[in-house]
């Protein structure tokens, strides 16, 4: 059982606080990604549980040990770096081979290792070859090999990916999620700036916030399965890093509360239900309505309500989908993501209609208002609510 | 038209300049090669630019003959052992101040950087006193200390550049690969600054093997004695074999211009190299 905690962990160079306030589970054989923008830690706290950074304060738990002081080496852990850090001077053997002699392994146990994983990854006719002589993908899975051949309780990919090209970016990240399913007991930390890379290979995303609110809010600011953390995000921050158009985001005033949740009235007049709870706000509070591109319908019929009625000024036509780009008096645009092809920009105003399960509400602290009990769950709502 | 005409000055003046530059780096060395082919006889009646009259090889017997074999064998110890000593503190001190991190890092670098600027006679008074005490004056052994002290500086001023290319992620690869600081030095940073190591011993094997000062003072006796100072055999007071002397420089300039032929890329590239990158 490998499970990794982190409590109250903290990282400060010199008076500059990086992380704050981390409290994590990552429970054993778990997929977890840790996503955020630049500057937010991501890195560090990675190399923090790798061992190759101090921890400023708290406790770092693996498989039930405090390792906040153990060598690197022996945390169980194997790292994959961005630039894969491959030793040039070495043969791809060699290199793989390095971490097992300086454990004294068995020199017949080493082969027996290194040609399994070379097998594994097809890197077999390239183990005599240095890294300067391997393209990329190849670089980066020599690097894989190297951390498998340890045979890790913990592996941990620092962007991994990010230095390959994008066809390549791809395929290598399948690859990965095969390793996964061949050590399921192992767990995987995997630190990504891309969204997308999230989704696809997480069972466990902890998005991580920088800026002056991790000193007051703590560095995390969700931690969630891919789709929770996108279908009910807890706070602004996490509703608008996560999705492609960002969240479209309205300032709102609270019109009224009933048992079928909240209702909402945006500047231009619209009025929209939201099922959350307004326990504790009273009418009038000022609040953010976020609604996500996708969930805003086009219709032409208006009698049902739960419309945003606006005009169109661009479009951007993809093929698969369209972006109508909204008239809106904030800096950030409004996007309508619609399924079919748009030619032309429509002279008269559009109306959209936007389900009351796809509206997020936030208060003025920017934190998430909790939906109501009787609200379908994330994973409902986005079989019910596609595109 | 101005474009053209510096074009044209340039095509002019280079090759010019660059003969006259080989002129005064390799006229010295082709008089002293033909002057060591002449007999004493020769050097008085013909002219100084005079070339030899026959390839007469007798000086370079009677300087082969004598002691020069000796001055040879102090030589390559004494360079050999302070060169590799040098290499190995230099590198090590190199790692320490190009990666581990301790206060006062970079006074300490600066500190040494700015040993390079002593003059070496400065030192001489003391080295010689500090020889004496220790029982080293007059064995060759005695110039390994001195001379391993005057190369540091500049050893180690190159080396840290290098070790500073090195990257982050290689270090920290070997500390998950279980590998304590003396390793990562022992078995990654060491055989990547190779060719600052070449630099190094190069440029100091080159400086010690002409060093004349360090070892005129603290030798005396002939058998102790390195080859800068073989000239000494063939000076008297009253008369001096010419081209015997020649003879001796022309052979103790000879492991150099080997050396250097064989090494003269990685020289260049090692002095480049800190150059090239941030």
């Amino acid at each position: 059982m490998t499970q990794i905690l982190l409590e109250n962990v903290e990282k400060r160079f010199g008076k500059l606080t990086v992380l704050h306030d981390i409290n994590l589970n990552i429970e054993n054989g778990q997929f977890c990604v840790f996503l955020g923008p630049s500057g937010c830690g991501k890195s560090t706290l990675l190399r923090m549980i790798a061992g190759i950074e101090e921890t400023s304060e708290g406790d770092l738990n693996i498989g039930g040990e405090i390792m906040n002081d153990v060598p690197p080496a022996e945390r169980r852990v194997a790292m994959v770096f961005q630039n894969y850090a491959l030793y040039p001077h070495m043969s791809v053997y060699e290199n793989m081979a390095f971490g097992l002699k300086q454990a004294k392994t068995p020199k017949a146990d080493i082969e027996k290792r290194v040609n399994e994983a070379a097998r594994m990854l097809q890197i077999e006719p390239l183990l005599d070859r240095k890294p300067k002589q391997l393209s990329g993908g190849q670089r980066q899975r020599v690097a894989i090999g190297r951390a498998i051949v340890r045979q890790p309780a913990v592996f941990l990919f620092d962007e991994p990916l990010s230095n390959l090209d994008a066809a390549l970016r791809v395929h290598m990240r399948s690859e990965i999620a095969n390793l996964h399913r061949d050590y399921p007991e192992a767990s995987m930390i995997y630190v990504t700036h891309d969204q997308t890379e999230a989704m696809a290979l997480a069972d466990k995303i902890v998005l991580l916030r920088a800026g002056p609110d991790v000193t007051t809010k703590g560095s995390i600011a969700q931690v969630g399965a891919p789709l929770e953390l996108y279908h009910r995000p807890a706070n602004l921050f996490a509703a608008g890093f996560l999705g492609s158009p960002s969240m479209n985001f309205f300032t709102v005033t609270l019109e009224s509360a009933n048992a079928e949740g909240a209702v909402v009235k945006l500047s231009t007049g619209e009025a929209l239900l939201v099922p959350v709870s307004t326990e504790g706000l009273s009418n009038g509070a000022e609040l953010t309505l976020g609604v996500r591109p996708e969930h805003m319908h086009p219709v032409d019929d208006e009698t049902s309500g739960q419309v945003i009625r606006r005009k169109v000024r661009a479009v951007e036509n993809f093929g698969e989908y369209s972006h109508l780009y909204l008239n809106e008096s904030t800096e950030k645009p409004v996007i309508a993501k619609v399924a079919e092809d748009v030619l032309k920009v429509p002279e008269k105003p559009m109306a959209f209609f936007v389900k009351p399960a796809a509206c997020h509400l936030f208060d003025a602290d920017g934190e998430a208002l909790a939906y109501l009990p009787s609200v379908p769950g994330p994973h409902e709502l986005s079989e019910t609510d596609a595109v | 038209m101005k474009k053209k005409q510096g074009f044209k000055v340039g095509r002019v003046a280079i090759p010019v300049l660059g003969t006259f530059w080989l002129a005064v780096t390799t006229l010295p060395f082709i008089f002293v090669a033909f002057m060591s082919l002449k007999t004493q006889q020769e050097t008085f009646v013909n002219p100084v630019w005079a070339l030899p009259e026959s390839f007469n090889l007798s000086n370079y017997i009677e300087v082969l003959e004598g002691s020069f074999l000796i001055y040879l064998r102090n030589s390559l110890f004494v360079i050999t052992t302070s060169v590799v000593i040098i290499l190995l503190f230099s590198s090590m001190a190199a790692y320490a101040l190009a990666r581990l991190k301790f206060k006062f890092s970079d006074s300490l670098f600066a500190l040494i950087v700015a040993g390079m600027i002593v003059p070496l006679h400065v030192t001489l008074v003391p080295v010689y006193l500090m020889t004496r005490s220790m029982g080293l004056y007059d064995t060759p052994a005695g110039l390994i200390g001195p001379y391993v002290a005057i190369s540091l500086p500049i050893s180690v001023f190159i080396l840290t550049e290098f070790m500073r290319q090195v990257p982050k992620e290689l270090e920290e690869a070997a500390m998950l690969d279980g590998c304590g600081p003396f390793k990562i030095y022992w078995k990654i940073f060491l055989p990547l600054a190779g060719p600052g190591l070449s630099t190094v011993a190069i440029y100091n094997g080159i400086m010690l093997w002409n060093e004349f000062v360090f070892a005129y003072v603290l030798t005396s006796s002939t058998d102790k004695r390195t080859l800068p100072l073989a000239v000494w055999d063939f000076q008297g007071q009253y008369a001096s074999n010419v081209p015997a002397i020649m003879a001796v420089v022309t052979l103790s300039a000879l492991p150099l211009i080997i050396v250097y032929a064989i090494g003269q890329e990685k020289i260049v590239n090692g002095m480049m190299a800190g150059s090239l990158k941030g």
